[in-house]
Order: C-alpha cells, then sequence, then structure tokens
C-alpha cells in the first residue's frame, strides 16, 4: 500500500437542519484500492459521498484528492481533477441515447477531434455496443446502470466512487459488473470507493471496508475483520455478511 | 456512413425549401400584406430558432427575448439617429450590447442556479423592468417615438420602402442561425447543455460547468436577438419602448416549445406554421372579432401541448422516416435504415 491517500477525508460533518447527517468522519482511500463505504439504510453514505464530490458543501471538515484541498470546490472542478461518480438512484438523461450520454463525460478530456474514439472505447469496454444508440429513457434498470457507469468512466477519472451501483442487478449481471470493476481496477489503474448493501459484492471485490453508522464511522478493516467486529455487527445486523464469509 | 447519407438528403431538402423561401416575394411582389405577412414569418423563424439555443438545449424557459430586442433596436437606431451610423454596423453592436447585458444578467442567475418557473418570471419581469427604464430615459427618446432618418440613401440607413430586402436580409440571418444552430447542436456545448437540461448534479460531476455552459447559450441567442432588434428597428422607422415586448416574448417561447425542444428545425416550423395561422386569423376574423383570434390560437397551442407535447418536430420527423421507408422499399425491397433526430 502506497503511504500517500489519494483521498483523505478528515473530520467531516454535513447537517440538514437539526439533523447530523455525517457527523465528523474522517477516511482515507490509497491509490489502486477499492474501498467498500457500508452501513445501515440513513447512516450517511450518500451524503458523505455527496460532500466528497462537491454536490454538499459541508459543515466542517476538509476533503483532499491527489495532495489537492478540495473542499467546497464546485463539482466540474473536482471531475477536472480526476474524480467522478454514479448515483444512487439513477439520474439517465433520459431524452439523449447512450452514445450521446458517453460522449458527454468523454469530453472531459478530449475535444472534438478525438472525442469519438473515447467514446467507441468505453462504449467495447462496458458491452453497450448493442444499445448504443438507444434512447436512455428506454432502458431497464441493469443496462442504466452500466450507462452511468460509462459516463463517468468516460470523463477518465484516476478516482471513482460509486452509489450502490450494484443494487437490482441479478447473479448474471452482478457478477458480469463485478469482474469489470476488478479490470477497470487493476488494468486502468482506477481507484474506487463503493458504496454497497450487496454483500455479496463488497465481500468479493473489496480490499479494505469502512463502515458508517448514525453519521459515524465505527469500523474500518478487511471483509473478514470486519464481518467478525462486533460493533459492526450490533448496528448493522449484517447476518448475510457474516454467513457470506463463513 | 448511412446517416451521413440521409444527413445530406436532409441538406438538399433543405437546399429546396431555402431555394422556395427565396423565390416566393418574386411571386407576391405587389401584395404588400403577403409581404409583411412573410417578413413577420421570418422574424419569428429566427428569433425561435435561436431560442432554441437557451430554452430547448440549455433548458431554460427564457422569456426575456424582449430585452435583448429592444436593447438591439434602440443600439442600432441612436447609432443611426445621433451619429449617422449605418445600421449594417449598427445592428451589430446591438447583438454585442445585449449579449453583454446577458451575460451581466445570467451570471448571477446561472451561479444561484434560477431555474424552471423561477427562472421564466426573473427574465420575464426583465423585459418589463427594460421598458420602463426605456420609458424614463429621455435621452433615448422615452414615450415618445424617435424615427429613423430616411435622409440618407435607403442601403446606407437600411431604410426601405419595400419588405422585400429585409426578407431576403432575414433569410440570409435566418440561413446562419440554423447553421449555427446546427454546429452547437452537435458540438461540446450542445452535448453539455441537452445533458443540462435533464439533470444539472449529474452533468457537473462529468466535468461539465454548466453556469458557464448556460452563459455561452443565453449569450449566443442574446446576440442573435440584438441584431434582430436593429433590423426591427429599421423595418418599423422609429424606436419606442414597446418593443421591449412581453408579449412576444413569450410567444417566441411558446414557438420553441411548440417546435420540439431542442431540435433546429422545430421552432422554424412553428414559426412558418402557427405566426402565418395567427395572421390569417388575425385578418379573416378582424373588426367586431378583434381579439377572438387569440382565443383560437389559444386552443390551437393547448391541443398541441395536450396530443403532441414533444412538439410538431417529431411528427414531422416520422412522417418523413414512413415516406423514406416507402421509397426505400419501393427502390431496394427493404426498408431504409433511418436515424433518430
Ligand atoms: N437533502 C436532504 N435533506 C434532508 N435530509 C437528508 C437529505 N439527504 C439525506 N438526508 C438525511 O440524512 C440521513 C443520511 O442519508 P443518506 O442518504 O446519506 O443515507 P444513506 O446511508 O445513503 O442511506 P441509504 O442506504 O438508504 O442510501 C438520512 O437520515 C436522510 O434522511
Ligand atoms: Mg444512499
Amino acid at each position: 500500500m502506497e503511504n500517500q491517500p489519494m483521498l483523505k477525508v478528515t473530520n467531516l460533518t454535513k447537517k440538514f437542519g437539526n439533523l447530523v447527517a455525517v457527523n465528523n468522519a474522517s477516511m482515507e482511500v490509497y491509490p489502486g484500492e477499492i474501498v467498500g463505504l457500508i452501513g445501515p439504510n440513513g447512516a450517511g453514505k450518500t451524503t458523505l459521498f455527496n460532500a466528497i464530490t462537491g454536490l454538499y458543501k459541508p459543515e466542517n471538515g476538509k476533503v483532499v484528492f491527489k495532495g489537492v484541498n478540495i473542499t467546497g470546490f464546485l463539482p466540474h472542478k473536482i471531475c477536472k481533477l480526476g474524480m467522478s461518480r454514479t448515483f444512487q438512484v439513477t439520474r439517465a438523461f433520459l431524452h439523449m441515447t447512450v452514445e450521446d450520454t458517453v460522449r458527454v463525460g468523454a469530453y472531459n478530456r478530449r475535444n472534438e477531434k478525438n472525442v469519438l474514439a473515447k467514446v467507441d472505447e468505453i462504449i467495447e469496454l462496458c458491452e453497450l455496443g448493442d444499445i448504443r444508440t438507444r434512447v436512455c429513457g428506454d432502458l431497464g434498470l441493469a443496462q442504466l446502470r452500466k450507462v452511468e457507469l460509462a459516463r463517468a468512466l468516460a470523463t477518465e477519472p484516476e478516482m471513482l466512487l460509486l452509489d450502490e451501483a450494484g443494487a437490482g442487478l441479478n447473479a448474471t449481471e452482478l457478477s458480469a459488473f463485478m469482474t469489470l470493476l476488478q479490470s477497470l481496477n487493476k488494468d486502468y489503474h482506477i481507484t474506487f470507493c463503493v458504496v454497497e448493501h450487496v454483500m455479496q459484492m463488497v465481500m468479493g471485490i473489496c480490499q479494505r471496508i469502512v463502515v458508517l453508522d448514525s453519521g459515524e464511522l465505527i469500523a474500518s478493516g478487511t471483509p473478514s475483520e470486519i464481518s467478525h467486529n462486533q460493533r459492526v455487527i450490533e448496528a448493522y445486523l449484517g447476518k448475510r455478511a457474516v454467513n457470506y464469509v463463513n | 456512413m448511412n446517416s451521413k447519407r440521409l444527413l445530406n438528403q436532409r441538406n438538399l431538402l433543405m437546399l429546396a425549401a431555402l431555394i422556395l423561401a427565396a423565390l416566393v416575394p418574386l411571386a407576391f411582389r405587389s401584395d404588400q400584406y403577403a409581404m409583411i405577412l412573410m417578413t413577420t414569418v421570418l422574424i419569428y423563424a429566427v428569433l425561435a430558432t435561436a431560442w432554441n439555443i437557451i430554452g430547448g438545449m440549455a433548458g431554460q424557459l427564457d422569456l426575456a427575448m424582449g430585452a435583448y430586442l429592444g436593447l438591439g433596436a434602440f443600439t442600432a437606431g441612436t447609432l443611426l439617429i445621433r451619429w449617422s451610423i449605418t445600421p449594417w454596423i449598427g445592428m451589430f453592436l446591438g447583438g454585442l450590447v445585449s449579449m453583454l447585458f446577458a451575460m451581466l444578467i445570467g451570471f448571477p442567475l446561472f451561479g444561484f442556479k434560477i431555474k424552471e418557473l423561477w427562472y421564466a418570471l426573473t427574465s420575464s419581469a426583465l423585459v418589463t423592468v427594460m421598458q420602463v427604464i426605456f420609458l424614463m430615459w429621455n435621452g433615448v427618446g422615452g414615450p415618445t417615438e424617435v424615427y429613423l432618418p430616411t435622409r440618407i440613401s435607403p442601403l446606407y440607413s437600411l431604410r426601405f420602402n419595400t419588405y422585400m430586402p429585409y426578407y431576403y436580409i432575414l433569410l440570409v440571418l435566418l440561413v446562419v442561425v440554423i447553421i449555427f444552430n446546427n454546429r452547437i447542436r452537435y458540438s461540446k456545448l450542445g452535448y453539455s447543455l441537452l445533458a443540462l437540461g435533464e439533470d444539472e448534479d449529474a452533468v457537473e460531476v462529468l466535468g461539465v460547468n454548466s453556469q458557464a455552459s448556460k452563459l455561452k447559450a443565453l449569450m449566443i441567442y442574446a446576440f442573435v436577438c440584438g441584431i434582430v432588434g436593429g433590423l426591427y428597428a429599421c423595418i418599423y422607422g422609429y424606436l419606442h419602448p414597446s418593443f421591449f415586448s412581453t408579449n412576444m416574448s413569450t410567444e417566441i417561447a411558446i414557438l420553441g416549445i411548440v417546435g420540439g425542444l431542442g431540435i433546429t428545425y422545430g421552432p422554424l416550423l412553428a414559426a412558418v406554421l402557427l405566426v402565418s395561422f395567427r395572421e390569417y386569423l388575425r385578418a379573416s376574423l378582424g373588426g367586431g372579432m378583434e381579439g377572438l383570434y387569440l382565443a383560437v390560437y389559444a386552443v390551437i397551442l393547448i391541443l398541441i401541448a395536450l396530443f403532441q407535447p414533444r412538439g410538431l418536430a417529431p411528427l414531422v420527423n416520422s412522417g418523413y422516416r414512413k415516406l423514406q421507408t416507402f421509397f426505400g422499399e419501393l427502390r431496394h425491397g427493404k426498408p431504409a435504415d433511418v436515424e433518430s433526430h
């Protein structure tokens, strides 16, 4: 493991009125890692992602990405630096085709001359060739999740935050998705932080897991450490997780 | 490759329409009313096509057209009256003034992510505010009409006594705006704007500066409105704060929406059909039935909104595709491949 973290969140707090959605959370993600961020519903995972990617301004705390303090940066600036994300509730461009959607992302690092090459590359990589001219509004959830990943990949990120990208996929789709993530991690050197409820996926691909509960970080460790952690089991009642590892 | 051939076919169609549009006035040369009608249609067509950039692509329901048109008109007009600067230059300066004004307005609006109803209300109010300012600004005429001089040559002062020259100038402008519109649509700005219109946060995390993109769209649109404003002043032959018209602004947005959001030819189509229809109604129902044409017009708009919510253009598109499939089958014995839009 390299010594410089790619992403370093320090004492981050985000409130909605009286509700403290993320409370003094600190975490690090190192280059080349796939880190899982788990926690029960309403734990603040999505809020943490939003605060990291600039969609929310945190009340307190600091976010440092590749050594740059990006706290309070606008999302497009953060993307330019090399971090993109997907959304828990898919936010597709419903009237646009798959290839046009990917193209929007590809312009992040490409100009008019070489943008199409990137689009083709990503479409092939994500196996979207069959539906590339389809309008996103006509697609099913599994396809939409793939398109969201594809358009984020097209920005040529060094780090991707995936918010429940595996939710709603069936077993075959899920294992294909896991293989894709692992290949992106190995061959494209993309660092991942994934929020996931699907334990099969968390346990299968994450090297390290961070657990959030009621806005606070309660544990961090390898999948087997986490699944035996008493606090996590209490907070989470993560029976499935325990069963899966045992 | 197939889509390229199709594009050429489509361009050919546009060329035919253009030639037709260029020939029509020759047939109606002596019919003053027809010339006024066709010139009016063209003014609306240019404005609605430009509106497509901010309203159709960027999804901002802009109702401030009159503010930009008025500014352009007063800039070009005043330059001619005060300093005898030809409107040929004046209208572009008018476009620039409108563009700068749009930048001042758009920067905070887009910075605060003002959208939908709020943007519509703000932009509409802008027209009224401008009208009040110009009513009180005696230096450019205040509430009285200021006539543009005719003593200089018609070509220099752009003051013709027939509509024909204006028609052709507007036709050229329309072609330029359509080409430009298409360019933008298939560029980084166009793709970004279309996506922005759907989900702003999702586009931002893909590296798109939404504020800057929308500002560019608004400035391009305002520039065109300003140019049209300069011509507008010359066509009417005077300057008056009524040029800052909320009615006309709203009508442009309606044409853009009815034509089909984000589709280049949609607003053009809507302008040709609806504006000539409106004028026809006005002429045939006029007199005692003053105002009734507005009701009929409104009913038609509601019907379109109800039964063709994505605008008129997709309807024509699918008709065009059916025709193509039909002819394709005739020629090759199989349906032709078609592109979406
Ligand atoms: N925009 C908002 N306004 C007010 N409260 C919010 C907002 N977004 C989230 N919350 C609240 O903050 C808390 C954390 O929500 P968040 O969506 O971050 O949880 P999560 O861990 O992603 O949950 P899930 O697993 O259900 O996606 C919840 O109590 C939620 O109701
Ligand atoms: Mg969530």
